[in-house]
C-alpha cells in the first residue's frame, strides 16, 4: 500500500507507474470540512529523512466523493481512506460524509498526526480519547476501521490495545516522529510550524522495533510503515509480524518503489521457496540470546 | 505536465563554469522532446540515501546533438548551493542521474499566450540562478519574430551565469551587479524601474524569475504600471508531482483554495495570483 499523505489522491501518479499494480491506496487525510494546511515553509531535508509540517491540507470528505473517489473507482487497486479530525464528532461526521461513497474499502483513523495544534495526536496520546473516538468511530463506519498509531508515545502497545479493544480491525503504524531543524544563520526554526513530523529511512529502526512490540501485544493484524525504501525494507517489518506494509516517503522521490517491492518479495519468496504467510511474523531468536 | 516520464538518463557532460555554477547534460531524447519554457525537472542521484529528495532544477535549454536531429539533451544550469547540488557537481558523463520530467506550467501555457503576445515588448527579468528558467522562453519568443529585453542582477559578475546563451535570441542586455563588478552598480529592480518610467506609455509583458524578495519587488513595480507580469516561483519541493504539498505558496482568490502548488500549479503564475504579502517561501 501508499501510505497516507504521500501519494495524493492516486491520480498524480497514474502517468509514472501502474496504479492496478498496487495493493492499495491510502489517500491524503481527509476532514469533514476542507483545510488549508500550514503557511510554508512545509518541509525540511534531513539525514536519509525529512520533516513536514503540511497541516493536513486536503478538499473535505464532500468533495473527495465527487472529485477524487470516482477516479480511484475506476482502479482494481484498493482504496484506503484516512480520515481525521478535531473532536470525536468531527471523526464521526467525517466518516458519515464518506459512507455514501461506493468503492471504498476501508478507513484509516488518523489519531497521530504531530501537525496540528489540537488534531489527531491529543487522540493518539491518550487512552481515554483513543478508546472514544475508535469506538464512535468504528459504530459509524460502513467500512473497516484501521486505527493509525502515533510513536509519540511512552508506550504504543498500550495505545494498540486500547484500541483493538475498542473495534478497530486493524493497526497501521508509525505515523512521523515529532522533530524539528534549526536554521543557524538566521536562528529561526526551518519549519514555519516550528516542530514537523520525521519520516524516510532514518526512523525505521525504531519503526520496525515498534511493529514488533505492537503484533506481539495485539491479535488483529498489523500494518506497518516507517522508512520502508525496498523488498528488504518490507521484509523485515513482515517477519517481525506485520501482515502488511505501507510506503510513504520513498514515492516522493523513486515513485514506483511499492511495486518494486511486490516484486521483490515475490522474487525472495521463491528464491527461498517460502510462502509470504509463512514469514509473516516468523522472527528467530538472536544467536546466542534470549529474545 | 500530461508528457512527463521518470527516466534514468545518462550524463553526457557537466561543464563548469564561473562563480561556482555548472551546466549538466543529460541524454533523454523523450522528455528533451516534451519540454516547454519554463518546466522543470525532478533530479535524483540515485543510491544516496543520505541526500533523499530528488532537486527541482529548472530546464534550461534542450539541445540537438548534429544540426537536423530533434532536441535529445537537456540541460540544467545550477549553482553549488547546498548538498545535493555539491554532489551533482561530481557528477562525470556516463554517470546516470534520475529524471522526472518536464514537470509544471511553464510560461507559454494557453492562459498565458493571448496577453502574452498583445504587448508591444517582452521584458526577461532574473536575479541570480533565476535565470536557469529564461533561456527557453527568450528561444521561443525569438522564433516567434519577438526579441526580449533581458534584465539580470546578481550579487556580483559571476553569479551572471549563461548570459552568453542569450546573446543571438534577445535585444539586449541590462547587467546589474550589488558590488558593481559588471553593468548598474545595485538591483536588477534598479534599472528596471528606470525603463519602465522611460517607456511609461509602451504595454510590457514581463518575464521573472529569481529569489522571492526580487520577485516581490519587481511585481511591485510593475504592478505600479499595470503590466501583465509572469512569474516562475521557486521553492523547496518533496516530490514534484503534486502530492506532498510541500512546495504551496499562498495565493489570492478562488480556485484550488487559499494555497497553490509551485510545482503543479506553478512554477509559472500570474505575478497578481500569488499573495506577496504572505510569509515568503524559504531560501532555496
Amino acid at each position: 500500500m501508499t501510505a497516507s499523505g504521500t501519494f495524493g489522491y492516486g491520480r498524480e501518479f497514474a502517468r509514472l507507474i501502474d496504479l492496478n499494480r498496487l495493493g492499495g491506496i491510502v489517500v491524503k487525510g481527509i476532514s469533514a470540512d476542507p483545510m488549508e494546511g500550514n503557511p510554508p515553509p512545509r518541509i525540511y531535508e534531513t539525514e536519509a529523512g525529512m520533516l513536514n509540517a503540511i497541516g493536513l491540507q486536503n478538499v473535505g470528505a464532500k468533495k473527495f466523493l465527487t472529485e477524487k473517489l470516482p477516479f480511484l473507482r475506476t482502479l482494481e487497486t484498493r482504496c484506503v481512506v484516512n480520515v481525521f479530525g478535531y473532536s470525536t464528532e468531527d471523526y464521526v461526521r467525517c466518516i458519515e460524509i464518506l459512507n455514501a461513497g461506493d468503492g471504498i474499502d476501508a478507513y484509516e483513523l488518523n489519531i497521530s498526526c504531530p501537525n496540528t495544534r489540537c488534531g489527531g495526536m491529543v487522540y493518539g496520546n491518550d487512552p481515554k480519547l483513543t478508546e472514544e473516538v475508535v469506538r464512535a468511530s468504528k459504530r459509524a463506519a460502513r467500512f473497516p476501521l484501521f486505527v493509525k498509531l502515533s510513536p509519540n508515545v511512552t508506550d504504543i502497545t498500550e495505545l494498540a490495545r486500547v484500541a483493538e479493544g475498542s473495534g478497530a480491525d486493524a493497526l497501521s503504524l508509525v505515523n512521523t516522529f515529532v522533530g524539528m531543524a534549526v536554521d543557524i544563520e538566521t536562528r529561526t526554526p526551518r519549519l514555519s510550524n516550528l516542530t514537523g513530523g520525521l519520516s524516510g529511512p532514518a526512523i525505521k529502526p525504531v519503526a520496525l522495533r515498534m511493529v514488533y512490540q505492537v503484533a506481539q501485544a495485539v491479535k488483529i493484524p498489523v500494518i506497518g510503515m516507517g522508512g520502508i525504501a525496498s523488498a528488504e525494507d518490507a521484509l523485515e517489518f513482515l517477519i517481525a509480524g506485520a501482515q502488511a506494509v505501507q510506503v510513504g516517503t520513498a514515492n516522493f522521490y523513486a515513485p514506483a518503489t511499492a511495486i518494486d517491492i511486490v516484486e521483490g518479495i515475490r522474487g525472495f519468496c521463491r528464491r527461498k521457496q517460502i510462502h509470504l504467510t509463512d514469514l509473516i511474523g516468523s522472527l528467530k531468536a538472536a544467536a546466542g540470546s534470549a529474545v | 505536465m500530461t508528457k512527463m516520464q521518470d527516466e534514468i538518463t545518462p550524463v553526457v557532460g557537466n561543464r563548469s563554469l564561473t562563480g561556482g555554477h555548472y551546466l549538466l547534460s543529460l541524454y533523454s531524447p523523450r522528455q528533451a522532446r516534451a519540454t516547454r519554457p519554463g518546466q522543470f525537472a525532478m533530479v535524483r542521484l540515485p543510491g544516496r540515501s543520505d541526500v533523499l529528495l530528488r532537486r527541482p532544477m529548472s530546464i534550461y535549454e534542450v539541445a540537438q546533438r548534429s544540426k537536423h536531429s530533434k532536441p535529445e539533451i537537456i540541460r540544467l544550469l545550477y549553482k553549488i548551493v547546498g548538498r545535493g547540488t555539491r554532489m551533482m557537481a561530481e557528477l562525470k558523463p556516463a554517470d546516470r542521474v534520475g529524471l522526472i520530467a518536464p514537470l509544471g506550467h511553464g510560461f507559454f501555457e494557453e492562459e498565458y499566450l493571448a496577453r502574452a503576445l498583445e504587448a508591444d515588448e517582452v521584458l526577461l527579468v532574473a536575479g541570480g540562478i533565476g535565470i536557469a528558467a529564461l533561456l527557453m522562453p527568450a528561444r521561443e519568443l525569438a522564433g516567434r519574430g519577438i526579441r526580449a529585453t533581458l534584465f539580470f542582477g546578481g550579487r556580483t559578475k559571476n553569479d551572471l551565469a549563461g548570459l552568453a546563451d542569450f546573446r543571438r535570441s534577445i535585444r539586449t542586455a541590462v547587467l546589474s551587479t550589488e558590488d558593481g563588478s559588471r553593468g548598474h552598480r545595485g538591483y536588477v529592480t534598479e534599472p528596471l524601474a528606470d525603463y519602465l518610467h522611460h517607456h511609461s506609455k509602451k504595454r510590457f509583458l514581463l518575464m521573472v524569475c529569481g529569489p522571492w524578495p526580487m520577485l516581490a519587488a519587481s511585481v511591485a513595480l510593475v504592478q505600479r504600471y499595470g503590466h501583465p507580469c509572469l512569474v516562475s516561483m521557486e521553492n523547496r519541493m518533496g516530490c514534484g508531482l503534486g502530492v506532498c504539498l510541500g512546495c504551496s505558496i499562498r495565493v489570492d482568490g478562488t480556485g484550488h483554495g487559499a494555497y497553490e502548488r509551485v510545482c503543479t500549479e506553478g512554477p509559472v503564475f500570474w505575478a497578481e495570483k500569488v499573495a506577496w504579502n504572505a510569509e515568503a517561501p524559504p531560501k532555496v
